[in-house]
């Protein structure tokens, strides 16, 4: 059987991830940035969420997930700054068009990462580590000379990305048939992307405590015992240097979230919150040319309890009103028992394009709606984000600020 | 330290046809005249449809950022980072 051997292929999948990219950003940026320990958090607080340390605050121990107050305990002098989203996106768009010029199947994994597939390109039978040296030649050249990034390649996506972090920062290991046990070999389960704690437990309950023993495991064994399912194979196969990670699955949902700097139970602000996450949501959702018929919500309390819960609303929310009242009536109801909210998140699904929309709102004569929402988001496309707001969000142009997600990158 | 201003100032450009880079040169702030020694980066950003050029600059002593509007071309220095310590 063909998947119980190494991917015998030359390797044409290269994996590569910008070294602490929001802090990389900024220090191309402010030069007088460069060579600082510096995080860029969330929030400039003492509690606000590291979201990138530089590589000079990394050397100190500061850890994706600290807070500025752990940082600073760790590092007094760091640096702490806000991100710059725009600019994280404009690199982000400036290496995306780096990589396209190498392949037409370039696949960007998040905002600081992206997989460029050399198959069946001019590139395809030539030394991949000449040209990962040439790609990020091209970075330094045309973004910045102060862009860093580590580069994997492989023969599949999986082992392109676990080679993109073998040396950090600024590595280029290739993974094939020849080295794989060996790089096995000197990691931990945990170090695999995929696999977190709750499934290294899974691993551990079957007798598999490193990558080399789940390398040498039976497929059968993966499949029955371990995965209970399919991902037992694909595991199998991702090991070996075999492609099941290209489906790329499209949107299905929008949503926003928000940690609340002031926690409260307050229905009265908290629906002023909610109204802003429902118009960023909206307008995201519109301009991609999205209704939706789902709605649901996230809220985690501060005695520790979350409460996910969402419905289909029998008819197609488009605008910023639809989804602000579907999902006011799960927050009163969520705030009945007199609890208090730290985190606050809504979201949209099982979408449909605007022409079902339009359909059906003849049907509902839901015109006058439509058009008005249309009308309000022709005048922010034209004059910038939230000149003209609900009433509700009057006073909230400092909260909520704009953010770049983590994961995939499906709009920009 | 950054300090935020978003203040207008007249400023000097240079362009390369060959290169197309374009960087700010000179800066007339408060009637003082700070040099521009190296471009950190240069992007842009929409509000709503007007395009507007940025570029973080250094004159050497400070880093500044510029916005450029190109409906208006208002020069705007949006702030200064200082390099001194985080409070």
């Amino acid at each position: 059987m063909i998947s119980s051997q190494h991917n015998p292929a030359r390797p044409s999948v290269m994996h590569i991830d910008l070294n602490s990219c929001f802090a990389t950003v900024l220090q191309q940026a402010y030069i007088h940035l460069r060579g600082k320990p510096l995080v860029v958090s969330a929030y400039s607080t003492p509690k606000g969420f590291v979201l990138s340390p530089s590589i000079e605050a990394k050397k100190f121990g500061i850890k994706l997930g600290f807070n500025n107050a752990q940082a600073r305990a760790v590092c007094p002098h760091v640096i702490v700054r806000t991100p710059d989203p725009n600019m994280v996106r404009d690199v982000h768009r400036k290496f995306r068009k780096i990589f396209d010029s190498y392949s037409p199947n370039v696949v960007p994994k998040s905002i600081d990462e992206a997989v460029i597939d050399f198959k069946y390109t001019k590139y395809e039978n030539t030394d991949l580590t000449i040209v990962g040296q040439e790609v990020r030649h091209r970075m330094r050249r045309e973004i910045g000379e102060w862009i860093k990034c580590s580069i994997g390649i492989s023969t599949n996506r999986f082992l392109a990305k676990l080679a993109a972090g073998i040396h950090k920062p600024e590595g280029l290991d290739v993974i094939d048939a020849h080295n794989v046990r060996d790089v096995f070999s000197r990691m931990a389960l945990t170090d695999f992307p995929g696999i977190a704690r709750r499934f290294e437990v899974r691993l551990h309950e079957n007798g598999i405590y490193t990558p080399i023993k789940f390398l040498e495991t039976d497929e059968k064994f993966l499949q029955k015992k371990v995965f209970h399912s399919v991902n037992g194979n694909y595991w199998y196969m991702r090991m070996r240097g075999w492609e099941v990670d290209g489906v790329e699955f499209g949107r299905k949902t929008y949503g926003q979230q928000y940690a609340l700097a002031e926690k409260t139970g307050n229905i009265t602000l908290l629906s002023r919150y909610l109204m802003k996450l429902c118009e960023k949501m909206g307008r995201r959702a519109r301009r991609a040319g999205y209704a939706a018929r789902g709605i649901s919500m996230s809220l985690s309390f501060t005695n520790g309890a979350h409460l996910h819960t969402g419905h289909l609303v029998g008819y197609q929310m488009y605008s910023t009103w639809d989804f602000y009242h579907e999902s006011y009536r799960i927050l009163h109801k969520a705030l009945a028992k007199g609890l208090v909210v730290s985190q606050l998140g809504v979201s949209c699904f099982d979408l449909v394009t605007v022409r079902a929309v339009e359909e059906q709102l003849f049907e509902q004569n839901r015109t006058k709606k439509h058009l008005v929402s249309d009308a309000l988001d022709k005048i922010n496309d034209k004059y910038g984000e939230f000149v003209v707001t609900p009433a509700t969000m009057m006073g909230m142009s400092k909260t909520i600020l704009d953010r770049i997600a983590f994961g995939s990158v499906k709009e920009l | 330290m950054q300090d935020i201003f978003e203040e207008p100032v007249s400023a000097l450009f240079s362009y390369n046809a060959k290169t197309h880079a374009i960087m700010p040169r000179k800066m007339v702030w408060k009637g003082r005249e700070y040099i521009f020694t190296k471009l950190g980066y240069h992007h842009t950003v929409r509000i709503g449809r007007t395009l507007n050029h940025i570029f973080h600059v250094t004159d050497g002593v400070n880093d500044y950022r510029l916005r450029i509007n190109t409906e208006t071309l208002e020069v705007v220095l949006e702030d200064v980072y200082h390099d001194q310590l985080s409070a």
